[in-house]
Formats: C-alpha cells, structure tokens, sequence
C-alpha cells in the first residue's frame, strides 16, 4: 500500500513536470517565431516551419537536443563568445530576452532533432 | 632608403595635386565590385558565399555569372522569381505620375524670393551627381540640396522621405537616365576623403541592439535570404532611388530605405539631413560610380 502511494507521487511529481516542460518548449517556440522577440525564423530553418520564411543567413538548425543546455544558452546570450565573426545578435547580452526566455528557448531547441 | 625617398616624394607630389584624394574609396569600390563578381559568378563557390542557402535554392532560383552593371537591378539580378514579378510590376509602373508631378513641381514653383528650381538646378539631369562634399557645408544630398535651396528662398523646407520630395528626385532621376548619365561622386579634398571615411566606418558597423552592420546584412548578407526577403548587395543601391515600394504604396528616397533598415537593426533611425546620414549616403553612392542613373524603381 505504501509502495503504491510512493509509486502514485512519483508518476504525478512526472507528469507536473513534464507538463510544465510542455508549456516552456511552447513558450520557447513561441519566442523563436515571433518578429518582436527572439525572430530567430528570420535566419533559420528548424524543421521546416514555414512563418513567412525561414530565413538563410543562419544555418538551419538541427540535432539541437545533443547540445548541452548551456551551450544552447550561451549561444543565444552572446554568440560571440563562440564566434567573434557571427552575424546573430546577442539576444541576452543586448537585453532583448530575459534570462526567463532563452530558457524558454533553450527548451524548445533541446525538442530539435 | 633611395627608393623610399622616391616613393614619398612622388606620393606628395600627388597629393598637393590634389589627384588622390579618392584613392581610398576608389580602392573600396574595385574590392567591391570584384567581390560581388566573385560571389555571383558561379555555384560552385556557394559553399563559400552561401554557407545555409538550401541547394536546391542555389541550383533552381539563381542567376550566375552576373557582371558589374547588372547589380544595379538588386536582389532582382540574381533571384530569378524575384525578377520575373518585377518585370510584371515594371510593365505598368506606378511612378509615372510622381514624374509628371515632379516636373510640373520644377517648371511651375515660384518662390517668395520671385525666384525658381530653376535658378538652383538649370539642368535636372543631376541625380547622379550627389551627394556632394561641399565645403563649409559637408556632405549635401540631393534632397539636402533641394532643400537648401528651398530655405535660401524663403521657402519652409520639406519632407526628406516622401511626398514632393520624392517626386521632385523622381523627375531628375527619370531625365538623369533620358540622358544617359552615371553616378558620378566626387572626392576632391581632404575634408571630403574623412567624411568618406566615416560613412564608410558607419557602413561596417555593427548597430542598434540587435548588433548587425548595414554590412552583415548587404555585403556578406547579400543573396541570403532574411525570412522570406532577399537581401540586395550594397553595390548598385543608390542608383534607382526614388524607389516606389509596394510596401509603402508610394514613392520614397533612399532617406526612408535606410531608416526602415535602421529600424530592422534596432536601431533608433537616424534624421534625413544629420551628418551620419548624409556621410552614409556619401560613402554608398561612391561605392556605385560609374553605374548608370536607373531611377525611379519599383522593388517589393
Ligand atoms: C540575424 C540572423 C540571426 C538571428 C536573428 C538568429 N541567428 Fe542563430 N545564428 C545565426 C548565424 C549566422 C549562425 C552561425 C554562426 C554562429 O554559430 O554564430 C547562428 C547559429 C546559431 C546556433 C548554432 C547552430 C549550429 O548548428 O552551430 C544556434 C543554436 C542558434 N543560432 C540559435 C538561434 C536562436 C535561438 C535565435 C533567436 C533567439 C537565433 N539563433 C537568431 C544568425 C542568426
Ligand atoms: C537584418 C538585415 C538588414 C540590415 C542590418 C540592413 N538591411 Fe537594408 N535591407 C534589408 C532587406 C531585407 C531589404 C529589402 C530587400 C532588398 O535588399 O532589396 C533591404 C533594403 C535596403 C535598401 C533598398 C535596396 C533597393 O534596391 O531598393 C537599401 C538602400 C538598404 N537596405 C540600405 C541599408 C543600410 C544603409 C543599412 C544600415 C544602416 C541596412 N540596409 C541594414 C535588410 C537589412
């Protein structure tokens, strides 16, 4: 009996979380797709979302869920920390997304395969 | 030690003639051009030129092999769909009546002063031959010397971007390209040669939050694509303005072009007329010397 309880708390603990991963990846998306926040379609192709583009002055972005979180975090927060030459904007380091969104972000990248 | 002796006497000699004072910018516009050549000669540099640009894309929509005056044309040159509505737009263009408009604006205006464009400008075939580097007055565009001619008659000066402005730049362009004539910037003094130089260090910066230069997007940038917009390579800009655009529904300079392009950086647009727009201006024509006058012109 209390074995099943356990049991029954920890599927319910899951299904919160991955509830809440659902609603960040969407967010995420959300923030990727949209001309006043991230845009980041207007430079890159992810799995073949069309929304007015994608655009070709970014790679088109794949296999995304190998990448560790930080290294998808830091790519969005300052790109020239990896490439000084890069054409993408730093979206954390110039203030147009909080910490709060590219984590937002970062989620949604880590569904890309 | 002799050679280099030689080498500064005969740069100086140059230089009190007065003859190179646009060798920076004459270098430049070579580099330019040859860049652009190269990047459009042919697919099999596209690994290159076009790191993300899909294959297909390469293979099914572009143009190669496209030679210096073709670039005046924009994304249009190379971007075959791109250029198929364009002839479309172009059959029945929408800039007829700005022309006309224009016209009557410099045959028919009396100033207050009794006078008329026609004191300031007796030949309107004229659009290529700005902006200028004018001394005591820097760099003046064609609407700045519009303007100024408007002030020192008495008259209230007017809008940059549109409306009679653009009308009026309409007519010299469309009597500028009757004639056959070229954009033709000159640098002549030392002043004129820094204030080139900051146009072009202005040009090659990066700007506004999101951190791209006029660059990233117009010389590395041109051919690829931003969502579902070609972006057109710097070499050829200034010909064709005013440009009718569907997007506005009316005519506009090339003024209103870079401050929407200042708006896509994040950047707080600059003033038509400031020195850094003007500077700008300055450095962008140069680089299109010798190209014909093609405007007005339609684009998307
Ligand atoms: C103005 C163009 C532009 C925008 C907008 C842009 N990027 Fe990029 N992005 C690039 C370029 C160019 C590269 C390649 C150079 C580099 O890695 O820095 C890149 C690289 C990346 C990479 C690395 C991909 C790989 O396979 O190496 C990721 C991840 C990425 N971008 C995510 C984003 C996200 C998320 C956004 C929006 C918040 C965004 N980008 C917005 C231009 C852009
Ligand atoms: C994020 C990318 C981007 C940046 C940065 C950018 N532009 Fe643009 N620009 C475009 C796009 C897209 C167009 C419309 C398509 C085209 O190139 O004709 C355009 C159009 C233009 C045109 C009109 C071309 C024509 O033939 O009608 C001019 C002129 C221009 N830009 C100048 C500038 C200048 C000057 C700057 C910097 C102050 C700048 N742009 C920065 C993307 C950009």
């Amino acid at each position: 009996m209390k074995k099943f309880f356990l049991a029954a708390v920890v599927v319910a603990v899951a299904a919160t979380a991955s509830m809440a991963n659902e609603d960040l990846v969407k967010k995420g998306r959300k923030i990727f797709m949209t001309k006043k926040l991230g845009n980041c379609l207007a430079c890159h192709d992810v799995n073949g979302d069309k929304v007015d583009g994608p655009g070709s002055l970014g790679p088109k972005l794949q296999f995304l869920s190998a990448w560790p979180e930080q290294a998808l975090y830091d790519k969005i927060y300052d790109p020239y920390t990896t490439n000084p030459l890069s054409a993408m904007p730093p979206f954390g380091k110039n203030g147009v997304l909080s910490d709060e969104e590219i984590k937002a972000v970062v989620a949604y990248l880590k569904t890309i395969n | 030690m002799k050679k280099i002796v030689i080498a500064s006497v005969v740069g100086s000699i140059a230089f009190l003639n007065g003859a190179n004072f646009n060798e920076e910018a004459e270098k430049d516009r070579k580099a330019l051009i040859a860049y652009f050549e190269k990047k459009f000669a042919d697919k099999k540099n596209a690994a290159l030129y076009f790191p993300y640009t899909p294959k297909e894309e390469l293979e099914n929509n572009f143009r190669w092999g496209i030679k210096w005056e073709e670039f005046r044309l924009g994304s249009y040159a190379f971007n075959k769909t791109g250029r198929a509505q364009y002839e479309e737009m172009n059959e029945f263009p929408p800039y007829e009546d700005n022309i006309e408009a224009g016209k009557e604006l410099y045959e028919k205006t009396k100033f207050k002063s009794g006078k008329s464009f026609k004191d300031c400008f007796p030949d309107p075939a004229i659009a290529g031959d700005y902006p200028k580097y004018i001394k005591g007055k820097g760099v003046v565009t064609l609407g700045g010397a519009i303007n100024n001619c408007l002030v020192e008659n008495g008259e209230k000066p007017w809008n940059m971007n549109k409306g009679k402005m653009a009308d009026l730049q309409a007519y010299f362009a469309a009597t500028s390209r009757e004639k056959g004539k070229k954009i033709n910037i000159v640098i002549d003094s030392k002043e004129a040669a820094e204030a080139y130089a900051r146009g072009k260090k202005a040009y090659y910066s990066q700007r506004g939050y999101l951190k791209l230069s006029c660059a990233t997007c117009h010389v590395q940038g041109a051919g690829q694509r931003v969502r579902n917009e070609y972006m057109s390579p710097l070499l050829g800009h200034v010909t064709h303005f005013p440009v009718y655009r569907l997007k506005w529904e009316a005519l506009g300079t090339l003024e209103r072009r870079v401050k929407g392009c200042n708006k896509d950086q994040g950047e707080t647009p600059h003033k038509p007329g400031s020195q850094w727009m003007n500077e700008l201006a300055y450095f962008m024509a140069y680089m299109s010397n010798g190209l014909p006058v093609d405007g007005p012109d339609i684009r998307k």
